[in-house]
């Protein structure tokens, strides 16, 4: 069956929802308009007003209620519209929910999930088309997930809505619409993905490509392009940015001894930079070259449809930032 | 109103171990065993002391960064206090927190935020727990007339308006963020209670050294929301003893004025000598009883220091736990 991710997404909040009648999701525009981009709809009419709830604008209210709520029994899974909210209530997330047991004891249990449509969305402009991972993965207990096709979303938020730990789950705008194929007894297996584990999305021999979000599907483009020119590329999603499943990329670099990180973010301080910084403290013997960072230009995003393109890696950028490594 | 002696002698009870433990803190500050700041609650007992003295289990509680020794009034051990507060693995988060961070969830603590007014919303999410239990308890919020102009403050306020949701809020207005007194910070006499008509919750404003009036002003209002009326306010109107932190020299402020809130306003001296006089209790019960709680404070900071610290191997504790 095809599934898009904004699909799988509604499905897995559904069944948590059937489930556990603990989970509850509220935010923005979640009721009766069913989300800003329609993920929710017929969800008030099936789990009622209580379960369902729209909210007022009241950003640092929605975070904080979110830790009451699941520190005292429910499981909330909210959601913060656009990414670039998070700013917000920035301070709520980054010391409160991330800190929140560590300074208060192992009895607090902390099992909510900020959701959070995210980076670029065609003329969204500066303030509605950011990437907030690398911001957050500065803010140890908190695990951030972003995945990148509609099995993984469905399966992660599952694992993400059981978690004891507090989840800030990222979702590329532009990867609302796209379609997979998953066999349709599998989709409905109530099947679950791991937190923490990053997977081979395809394999190669020549360079390792960490490529997150909206970049995986441009990185596996990019790796069949290359493909033609001999340039093997094996593409990892680490799926979880935080805690990072490093096991699986040095593996890989140990295979291939070359490393690249494609991201939707700013480059500067951004996810390749932590990336990058991390590799080559723990893998310095296993590479053969410098590791390249392939990110958005350190603009704001521009309005400008065309400037907004120019500035995310392209399958094109992808490919030539390769091909300069392989020289 | 009319109070039986059990009442009486339980507020009491509070209300002296609170002031005890809030002068003990300050004690071992200045004995460097402390290793981070005290915010002493001096002089502030009576507005917790007689508002709490309005839950019931089951309720939910969002103390603030002064009076922490109100958690102890909750339920809190005296050990897992001063254990959090040295910083030991007998504390509650074994010195990962400190001394903002001291309580238990099963005593209905939800815990607090450095960062203070971040934790608005967080009685307004046990609320919903209530609410989805359908419970007759409530969450108590409680702010300082800093904080308390703090946007998310109001966005709880708003939120727990809209839901209906069971959260007293109390703001314990004590005259001073640290150093700038409300008369500059707000633009109204009562902090939170003369804005509460905007989120049409009710109101009341209260002598916070007062513990009975303290405790019935507190009362209309727990009654109120416990009956699903929705959220409501208290402002309870006291004076902090003490600097912001110790050390503060107040240099700020008229220390005359200080000296005369100290003997004029002293909750707990008001209390005891009006139930000295009712023969509800007798000096030499009192000072029995300050003893006897000197003591077991004594011997739980003595366990406390000899407990051991965590270890470079513990660090990670409680993270993706």
């Amino acid at each position: 069956m095809n599934v898009t991710f904004g699909k799988a997404i509604g499905d897995a909040l559904k069944e948590e929802m059937r489930r556990d009648e603990k989970v509850l999701i509220y935010g923005e525009d979640v009721a009766e308009f069913g989300n800003i981009f329609g993920l929710t709809r017929g969800m008030l009419e099936e789990f009622g007003p209580k379960r369902v709830r729209n909210t007022p604008i009241t950003e640092t209210a929605i975070i904080g209620s979110a830790i009451g709520a699941a520190e005292t029994g429910l499981r909330p899974c909210l959601e913060l519209m656009y990414s670039d909210f998070t700013t917000v209530c920035f301070a709520e997330i980054f010391h409160c929910v991330a800190k929140w047991r560590y300074m208060h004891g192992p009895e607090y249990k902390l099992p909510l999930v900020i959701r959070n449509a995210a980076g670029s969305a065609n003329g969204a402009g500066s303030e509605h088309s950011n990437c907030v991972e690398s911001l957050f993965m500065h803010a140890p207990g908190l695990i951030i997930i972003t995945p990148s096709c509609a099995y993984d979303a469905k399966g992660l938020l599952k694992s993400a809505i059981r978690s004891d730990n507090p989840v800030l789950f990222c979702e590329p705008k532009l990867l609302y619409q796209v379609k997979q194929d998953i066999d349709e007894e599998v989709y409905n297996s109530d099947y679950t993905i791991p937190i923490g584990v990053a997977d081979v999305k395809r394999e190669g021999t020549d360079v390792t490509l960490v490529a997150v979000g909206l970049m995986v599907p441009r990185a596996l483009e990019a790796a069949e392009k290359l493909a033609a020119e001999g340039i093997s590329v094996e593409v990892i999603d680490p799926r979880t940015l935080a805690p990072l499943d490093t096991e699986t990329i040095y593996n890989s670099i140990r295979k291939t001894h070359r490393a690249a990180v494609v991201e939707e973010s700013n480059k500067t301080s951004g996810i390749g930079a932590e990336f990058a910084a991390r590799f080559q403290e723990d893998m310095y013997d296993e590479l053969d070259g410098p590791i390249c960072r392939i990110a958005a230009l350190d603009v704001p995003m521009p309005y400008n449809i065309p400037m907004e393109h120019y500035s995310i890696p392209s399958v094109d950028r992808i490919v030539e930032s390769i091909r300069g490594m392989m020289n | 109103m009319e109070y039986t002696k059990d009442f009486l002698v339980k507020i009491h009870d509070d209300l002296l171990t609170t002031r005890m433990l809030e002068q003990k803190l300050v004690e071992i500050y200045a004995e460097g065993k402390v290793p981070g700041h005290i915010h002493s609650g001096a002089g502030q007992e009576a507005s917790y002391v007689g508002v709490l003295a309005t839950r019931k289990p089951g309720d939910y509680f969002k103390i603030g960064h002064r009076v922490i020794a109100a958690t102890c009034v909750l339920g809190n051990p005296l050990d897992t206090f001063f254990g959090e507060i040295l910083a030991k693995k007998t504390g509650n988060a074994g010195g990962r927190g400190g001394v903002n961070h001291t309580g238990r969830l099963c005593d209905g603590i939800l815990g607090m935020s450095g960062t203070l007014g971040c934790d608005a919303g967080i009685p307004v999410g046990a609320a919903m727990t209530i609410e989805a239990e359908g419970r007759d308890n409530v969450a108590f919020f409680f702010v300082g007339d800093g904080a308390a102009n703090r946007g998310p403050v109001y966005e709880a306020m708003t939120l727990a308006a809209d839901w209906k949701l069971p959260v007293v809020f109390v703001c314990i207005n004590n005259g001073f963020a640290i150093s700038t007194p409300t008369t500059y910070s707000s633009p109204v006499p009562n902090v939170l209670a003369d804005k509460a008509a905007g989120f049409n919750m009710p109101s009341l404003v209260v002598d916070g050294t007062d513990v009975l009036a303290t405790y019935e002003a507190a009362k209309k209002m727990v009654d109120y929301t416990r009956s699903g009326n929705g959220p409501s306010v208290l402002e309870c109107k006291c004076y902090r003893w003490r600097g912001h932190f110790e050390g503060d020299q107040c240099a700020y402020r008229d220390g005359a004025v200080t000296e005369q809130q100290i003997e004029e306003k002293d909750c707990l001296k008001l209390f005891e000598q009006k139930l000295v006089e009712q023969g509800v209790l007798t000096e030499e019960q009192i000072a029995k009883q300050k003893a006897d709680f000197d003591q077991e404070m004594n011997e739980s900071i003595a366990r406390s220091e000899a407990a051991p610290e965590m270890t470079p191997d513990e660090i990670y504790d409680y993270l993706y736990v």
